[in-house]
């Protein structure tokens, strides 16, 4: 009887020990405020509300400079576990480092560097994890390099991969799936490397993509989305309308991708597949929207669905839409962030609605959401402190 | 103390042009000061025969200077304004004195394959230049306004451009500045740039007969010496700032001055505005381009795109009031370079105003159906052409591909051995429609003609003005439609034969392609 009941308050302490330990959870979207001398860089954090609305919490002091602005497909804020915590890592292209920022106690972990040559000053680092690696681009000198993701939030360097286009472009976005890396460069050719061993090593099918070679323009990809498959690589192209690009990778290999695209849009360098990779979130870059298209995870293939009205404060607050974060880690996405840059930075947060097989994108009422200390937000992120 | 630390920069300047080797440009006037007209050089029995240096030099505060050096006697003097009849002779010797940059630098070659070399050969750097007579209307041959063949290098002997003003040129305001492709706006932002004048405005616009006129050559040029953009207008070569004590310009109570204004900035859209006691001042407008108007508009408010000039009559109010002259704000768009109001010149209000130039008194009326252009609006077009501008950007700070782009035609940005875009053949009269596909406002200018505005957004205007360079605003985005001009384009005159280009006149468009050739065959 004592037994029975000793069990039951036991398990009723366990059940609210892992109830309190969920509440306790904080989701937040993370930024890279990218501030450039002589005022010090930062993260910032914002909660997530129950209706997606952003809080800002407090912005994390990682004491470097940023360069306020770049490359829109080099993500300069990516999350990784480094094996006992949640951590927040990005880079600071002036002053050529990468920090580590703990998410649960929002303090610094570790600053590290790569070599002496890696340098992206000009149009910034970007970054992706794979498998306890991080991988910094660096743009200026095209190079990638390679980190180990220590405890306490921090890095080590390993080493540097030089890196090249075909035609002499330089390394613009990366993507990692398992043991495979793709890389974008800004003449319009891309690339597939094996990380098998971590050390970047070339699979050898460095190419030309489909819509450099045929569009009306100099439309070349940028952002890299890989299905959670590792079937297809999804490309969004920058470009003076909306052009995506999709290669088949099953084969471990880039395969010449095919195009896809509307009129309906001025730029599609940043993208975002949903979770179950049904969507794809392409943001008008240089425009005033964002749209989604329906994905095909079978075939590989396109549709274009719907697109947002023009997001609020273009020209008045913000020059350009960037990076997206996901508002749901389930299903379609239900819609996303989007880093807004301007002089007076913020986040967007579009809903996506679909019924009777139309889509609706719908900015929230409550949009945009402003980063008081960025004047160059391009990157945003999810993290959630355990 | 304000003269101690002068003495103080000058030493420093001294000792900089020491190190430097540099040329030494004429010292321009200080803020705050009396805004003075540049001399000017008038043409003699039907003659200008001239020579300017351009030079370069560093200034105490760190910006780079380039300079037409003009010598008035035993005096340096810088750009000055050039006075011509229609029907005279320009003959301009340009000496290059510019400092022979370091082999490291960005160059571009300028060699075209097949055509002949005009001035020296040799790859385009920063340091190279050449001449552009923006408006003129004419030929593109060597040793007139050709930029697409003429190279003129540091140390060479010179060249000799000799330029054969039409009988018919309209009268008006015009100006001079570099344009090698790729380095234009490094030069024009370090001020080389001047107006040129073409006589006889009082034969079409009585208007203006006998009064004082003024000429302002509103330049632009980077805040920070060092880093380019944000950007600070100049007037006559003094810093209008944002905030504090600006230029002065001194009228004569009441009087009424002949004001020639040109925007000769990197990439300021004007919106001139003469304000007495708070309120904007009707401004009489006589002339845009370099073109008389058939009749004179009263505007409270006149816009000039970058490149564009404008020739207006402003009477000076009442001593005791306070008057000023501003530029308004303009909304450039999304990417745009923010344009600010701002105060260009407060206006003195002195009996001692100084004048140094006058309109001839009321001459015999000439006959404006004989000018360039004339009949513009009774040609029919037999070509209609269709234009955009587009813009591409891998990222905030590039990498950026400015397009200017003929329908149908693969977007691309300019290069020096690129084919024409457009053929056409003397004796054709075309209308083209250029349309904004950007997200910043556009400046496109077209070389050797004017072209008449037709209609803006699909619609005829009132105004129908002949420009050389003509705004079109910015594309609002999804669910806008694209801002358009319609221009009628005249090759009737067989001196428009040539190659020539046409582009955006925001000078760093235009140096990173946002440029096309057009061929007019004979």
């Amino acid at each position: 009887m004592f037994i029975t009941r000793f069990l039951r308050l036991a398990l009723i302490a366990v059940v609210y020990m892992a109830a309190t330990a969920v509440i306790a959870q904080t989701r937040y979207i993370v930024t890279n405020d990218d501030i450039g001398f002589p005022l010090p860089n930062g993260v910032s954090f914002f909660s997530v509300g129950a209706n997606g609305a952003l809080t800002f919490q407090e912005q994390v002091n990682t004491h470097s400079w940023g360069i306020n602005g770049g490359y829109f497909g080099a993500n300069r804020v990516v999350t990784a576990s480094d094996g006992a915590q949640p951590c927040v890592f990005i880079s600071q292209a002036v002053s050529g480092n990468i920090a580590g920022v703990a998410v649960n106690t929002l303090s610094l972990g570790g600053v590290a560097s790569g070599s002496t040559t890696d340098t992206g000053q000009s149009n910034g680092i970007g970054l992706v994890v794979q498998g306890g690696y991080l991988y910094a681009s660096f743009t200026d000198s095209n190079t990638i390099g390679m980190f180990s993701i220590q405890g306490g939030c921090s890095l080590t360097f390993i080493n540097d991969t030089a890196v090249i286009g075909t035609n002499g472009g330089g390394i613009n976005a990366m993507a990692t799936h398992g043991s495979m890396m793709i890389v974008t460069y800004t003449d319009g050719s891309m690339e597939s490397f094996s990380i098998a061993n971590g050390t970047p090593v070339s699979n050898g099918d460095k190419q030309v993509s489909t819509a450099t070679v045929k569009s009306n323009d100099a439309t070349y990809p940028n952002e890299i989305q890989i299905t959670a498959d590792g079937h297809y690589a999804v490309f969004g192209d920058t470009s003076t309308s909306i052009i995506l690009e999709v290669s088949d990778i099953s084969s471990g290999k880039l395969s010449p991708t095919k195009v896809f695209g509307t009129a309906n849009g001025i730029s599609s360098s940043n993208i975002l597949l949903s979770p179950d990779g049904t969507v794809l979130y392409v943001v008008d870059t240089q425009g005033d929207a964002v749209s989604a298209f329906a994905f095909n995870k079978s075939t590989g293939r396109l549709s274009y669905g719907c697109s947002s009205g023009p997001i609020r404060g273009q020209s008045e607050s913000w020059s350009y839409l960037a990076h997206a974060a996901l508002v749901s880690h389930k299903g379609n996405g239900g819609g996303v962030y989007v880093a807004e840059f301007g002089g007076t930075s913020g986040i967007a947060l579009i809903h996506l609605n679909v019924a009777n097989g139309t889509c609706t994108l719908q900015e929230d009422a409550a949009s945009p959401f402003l980063d008081p200390n960025s004047t160059g937000l391009l990157s945003i992120a999810v993290a959630t402190s355990q | 103390m304000r003269t101690r630390s002068k003495h103080g920069l000058a030493v420093t300047v001294m000792v900089l042009v020491s190190i430097c080797g540099y040329a030494q440009c004429p010292d321009r006037p200080a803020s705050g000061t009396v805004v003075a007209d540049a001399p000017s050089i008038v043409s003699q029995n039907g003659t200008l025969s001239t020579k300017l240096t351009m030079a370069q030099s560093v200034d105490v505060f760190g910006y780079t200077h380039y300079c037409y050096k003009y010598a008035a006697g035993n005096q340096i003097v810088e750009a000055p304004t050039l006075r011509l009849n229609p029907g005279d002779t320009l003959g301009l010797d340009i000496v290059n004195q510019n400092t022979q940059q370091d082999a490291g630098m960005m160059k571009m070659d300028m060699a075209i394959a097949g055509t002949p070399v005009c001035g020296d050969t040799g790859m385009a750097t920063v340091s190279s230049t050449n001449v552009h007579f923006h408006g003129m209307n004419v030929p593109t041959t060597c040793h007139q306004d050709n930029v697409i063949n003429t190279l003129i290098q540091p140390g060479s002997p010179g060249f000799q451009y000799r330029i054969q003003v039409p009988a018919n040129e309209p009268p008006g305001l015009y100006w001079y500045h570099p344009h090698v492709h790729g380095f234009t706006e490094f030069q024009v932002n370090g001020g080389a740039a001047g107006a040129l004048v073409v006589e006889g405005m009082e034969k079409y616009r009585p208007e203006v007969a006998g009064l004082t006129e003024r000429v302002f050559v509103i330049r632009q040029q980077f805040l920070v010496p060092w880093v380019p953009g944000p950007y600070q207008l100049t007037i006559n070569y003094q810093v209008a700032p944002l905030l504090g004590t600006g230029p002065i310009i001194q009228m004569k109570p009441g009087e009424k001055q002949f004001w020639r204004v040109a925007n000769a900035t990197l990439q300021d859209f004007l919106q001139l505005q003469f304000v007495v006691n708070g309120k904007g001042q009707p401004m009489q407008l006589i002339a845009m381009d370099g073109y008389p108007l058939s009749q004179t508009r009263l505007q409270s408010t006149i816009s000039i795109p970058v490149a564009g000039r404008a020739e207006f009559i402003v009477q000076a109010p009442p001593a005791g009031a306070t008057a000023s002259f501003v530029t308004g704000a303009v909304d450039t768009g999304p990417t745009g370079n923010p344009d600010f109001a701002q105060t260009l010149g407060a206006i003195q209000l002195t009996d001692n105003a100084v004048s140094s130039w006058h309109e001839p008194s009321a001459a015999a009326p000439a006959d404006a159906s004989r000018l360039k252009f004339a009949n513009l609006s009774e040609q029919l077009a037999i070509t209609q052409r269709k234009l955009y501008f587009s813009e591409e950007f891998g990222g905030t700070n590039g990498p950026i591909q400015f397009y200017i782009t003929v329908d149908g035609q693969k977007q691309k940005v300019f290069d020096m051995n690129e084919p024409p875009a457009i053929v056409t053949k003397v004796g054709a009269v075309e209308d083209w429609t250029i349309e904004n596909r950007a997200l910043e406002t556009h400046a496109f200018h077209i070389h050797q003609i004017h072209f008449k505005l037709l209609e803006v957004d699909g619609k005829p205007v009132t105004n129908q003005d002949l420009l050389d360079t003509v705004e079109i605003p910015y594309w609002e985005g999804n669910g806008h439609p694209y801002h358009s001009v319609k221009v009628r384009m005249d090759f009737r005159d067989p001196t428009t034969a040539g190659m020539f280009v046409f582009h955006c006149h925001i000078l760093l468009h235009e140096d990173l392609g946002m440029m096309h050739k057009i061929l007019v065959q004979p």
